[in-house]
């Protein structure tokens, strides 16, 4: 078969079917012929807004048949070939109902030559060669700060997108301290990330990608520095109606502690554990809580306990979504652990994660069954939070 | 007269700025606890508190369920609990449904505010609208109700002026409230001289950031000697939500209010406000409203609240006597806040501010912006 500008006039009657447009079919119930010199006859059926089309040997029964040569065929239906003159000058001819045939124009959406396909290489040099024409100069007033990426696997990277005075640079380094850098295991994902296949959270959770620095800058700024970076491989796709707004919504918080929290953390900073106890029924609560939620009562006498305990219940994480406070992935996987600490009963037990490399030695306890042993190890800077404990590790 | 419902007990903290040093367990602990002092309830299953209703708002708590966060402190724990997510008058309402549908008769009422916590009420308020249109556009309520407020003051005959005066007489009224929350007392022209946040809304014109958290006993009028011997009593509740998109709406029509306000007074018997009703706490989230609700209340003419201003209606109808909204509560909670200032006028224990003889009051609040969801309630004291 002979092809036109790379296009085979099979390629026209194939892609048929998926570039109908019902819409367009909508008065016409007819059969129409076409008959291309040197590579055989089509029959096309259009009738209750649905299409069939089909190889054939006779075109008896067409309301109009158009003859014409592959070149001149595949050349109108791809605007190579002007339709009008190519008529006028007889090099394709509409036997039949010519008014009807002339409805066959609105029946499909043009064909589009399909182009070259894009590797990732491609995208990426496509990405940061568009970098500097898609900035905002308007929106960068006052600006001084500097985008990385440093984009890994066998396609991978390293880009600095500078802006300063106004201007952007773009270099192929990563030089000094950057006001941001974005870090992608494999540049893949991020081509993917800006192409809009993948989104950013299920990224960072499965830890393939992380932000470091001001990550607000690279979240909320540079969206606004830089139009949107366009697929030339998209094409002529119409606007869509039903869009997605894609918004990360923050809003800075003061969260308060209050006395009976703020005495439980400032504990952690002296390397001790606070439970408070009901003076009721006597429960102790971890982390401490302002009542006794059962008595109904303020439970204010605080007790020290642990710091070593055996575990109760423990969970493994395979699938983490990234620390909301820093936006940071968690590794995974990481085992959770409830602790009944020393001096604790019944479900009076503290969350914490255990050490990374013991996930797999830990024997949980429940009623008499005793659970591993363990006991906290403690980060040298502390700063009354939650993370002065680092982790639990197995007490031998 | 119908079935009424009893307000037992009130609690409060003092409105403040920033009450930094309390997570709002702590705020609504100290309410919690004098109510059960007050009224000697118990949590028994029989004869105690089965239903508690509380009031919060995600957004400002930055949690989602945010009364989740909360049910120890209010004794929540292995009874009903239910959140209003909208202004806290219409808690009342909702209790009010409960107890006269003889659901359940005895109901603690929970809300709690830390508007300081966020660090800005507007990007919160901004998020009350859809992310296409209103949101992009910079909606919030504060620029939402300037445009009521321009159509309004302009309706009306309300000036610059008049605003001044109602933030002046705010704050001298809040200092006679115990609980209100401390401002400076300031005369007209520093108010006119506060930066312009949204014309013709400036700084002073709108209610300042507050934390608040209160407590109420509720219970069916079979119960409430039980609990104390001066209950005060609701005996009307009207709401009404007018259309949400602003262009919908005649942003001066008071409609909202008036329908809400027609349908407390036909369930409370009263066929003039004006004569019928001694005091009348609004919920003035910016002065301008102050005289707006006063006219969709019906103590102001239509279209009059500027002379209204002018001719001392303020003060000739008790409005506001705990300083209102303007003086400083948080953003959904100032239904309560009113009611709880009617109970203390209708039990006659408002002190320096007490209006003598007062046997009827109406509480007024409104959710959303430029007043978009109105709620009315009736108060009578035992007089009454």
């Amino acid at each position: 078969m002979a092809e036109y500008w790379g296009i085979k006039v099979e390629d026209i009657f194939n892609s048929m079917q998926e570039r109908f447009r019902p819409e367009g079919a909508k008065d016409v119930n007819a059969v129409f012929g076409y008959d291309i010199k040197d590579e055989g006859k089509w029959k096309l059926t259009v009738k209750n807004n649905s299409m069939v089309i089909e190889k054939t040997d006779s075109l008896s029964g067409c309301i109009a048949t158009m003859a014409a040569d592959g070149e001149t065929f595949v050349g109108v239906n791809t605007g190579k070939v002007d339709a009008t003159n190519a008529f006028m000058s007889g090099k394709f001819k509409v036997e039949g109902d010519m008014v009807l045939f002339g409805k066959t124009g609105r029946l499909f959406r043009k064909f589009v030559i399909a182009k070259k396909k894009m590797t990732v290489k491609d995208y990426l040099a496509d990405m940061f060669a568009t970098v500097a024409p898609r900035f905002k100069a308007g929106e960068a007033e006052g600006l001084d700060a500097s985008f990385a990426f440093d984009l890994g696997g066998p396609d991978g990277g390293k880009w600095t997108v500078f802006i300063k005075d106004k201007t952007c640079t773009v270099t192929t380094t990563i030089e000094g301290k950057p006001t941001v850098t974005l870090e992608f295991n494999d540049a893949k994902d991020y081509v993917d990330f800006i192409l809009g296949k993948i989104d950013a959270h299920s990224i960072l959770a499965a830890g393939k990608a992380a932000a470091k620095g001001d990550i607000n800058m690279m979240a909320s700024k540079w969206p606004i520095l830089f139009e949107k970076y366009k697929d030339p491989m998209a094409g002529d796709v119409t606007e869509q109606e039903l869009l997605v707004l894609k918004k990360t919504i923050s809003l800075n918080q003061n969260f308060s502690t209050g006395p009976i929290m703020g005495k439980f953390l400032k504990g952690l900073k002296d390397k001790k554990i606070y439970a408070n106890q009901c003076p009721q029924c006597g429960r102790l609560q971890l982390p401490p809580r302002e009542v006794c939620a059962e008595c109904r009562v303020r439970a204010g006498d605080f007790v020290e306990v642990g710091p070593k305990g055996e575990i109760r219940y423990m969970d493994v994480v395979y699938y983490a979504m990234p620390d909301p406070l820093t936006g940071v992935a968690r590794e995974t996987p990481y085992g959770s652990i409830f602790i009944l600490l020393d001096g604790c009963q019944g479900n009076e037990t503290l969350t914490h994660f255990i050490r990374k490399d013991q996930i797999e030695k830990i024997q949980m306890g429940w009623n008499e069954k005793k659970g591993t042993r363990v006991r906290p190890v403690w980060e040298e800077n502390r700063i009354a939070d939650i993370w002065d404990i680092k982790y639990f590790e197995i007490d031998e | 007269m119908g079935k009424r419902l009893a307000i037992c007990a009130v609690a409060q903290i003092k409105n403040h700025p920033n009450y930094h040093y309390l997570r709002f367990q702590n705020m609504l602990l100290e309410c919690f606890e004098p109510i059960m002092k007050q009224t000697n309830v118990t949590f028994d299953m029989e004869k105690g508190i089965r239903t508690i209703i509380t009031c919060s708002d995600d957004m400002f708590d930055a949690r989602t369920i945010s009364d989740n966060g909360i049910t120890d402190v209010v004794g929540a724990h292995f009874r009903g609990e239910e959140k209003m997510a909208q202004e806290s008058i219409n808690g009342l309402g909702y209790a009010m449904a409960c107890i006269l549908s003889g659901h359940d008769d005895v109901i603690l009422f929970m809300g709690h505010c830390k508007e300081s916590q966020g660090e800005s009420r507007r990007m919160i308020s901004n998020l009350a609208y859809d992310p296409f249109y209103c949101r992009p556009l910079g909606m919030d309520y504060h620029n939402v109700d300037a445009f009521q407020a321009r159509t309004y003051m302009e309706k009306s005959k309300v000036t610059d002026k008049h605003l001044a005066k109602i933030v002046v007489r705010s704050r001298k009224n809040g200092k006679k409230n115990p609980y209100a929350r401390e401002n400076k007392i300031i005369d007209e022209k520093e108010v006119m001289n506060s930066p312009m946040y949204s014309d013709p809304l400036r700084e002073l014109y709108i209610y300042p950031v507050t934390d608040w958290a209160y407590g109420m006993l509720l219970c069916s009028e079979e119960r409430a000697h039980e609990f104390t011997k001066n209950p005060v009593w609701i005996t009307g509740y009207g709401s009404c939500m007018d259309r949400y998109f602003l262009g919908d709406r005649d942003l001066a029509s008071n409609f909202s209010l008036k329908n809400a306000a027609k349908r407390a007074y036909a369930m409370a018997d009263i066929t003039n406000p004006r004569k019928d009703i001694q005091l009348f706490e609004l919920s003035d989230h910016a002065a301008y409203q102050l005289p707006m609700w006063a006219e969709g209340v019906g103590i102001a003419d239509e279209c009059q609240g500027g002379r209204w201003i002018d001719e001392d209606g303020m003060d000739k109808f008790n409005v506001n006597l705990s300083g209102g909204q303007l003086n400083g509560n948080p953003l959904l909670l100032g239904g309560a806040a009113r009611a709880i200032e009617c109970y203390y006028q209708l039990a006659n224990q408002a002190g320096d501010r007490q209006v003598r003889g007062a046997k009827r009051a109406v509480a007024q609040a409104a959710t959303g912006g430029a007043g978009q969801h109105q709620a009315v309630i009736v108060m009578e004291g035992q007089g009454g």
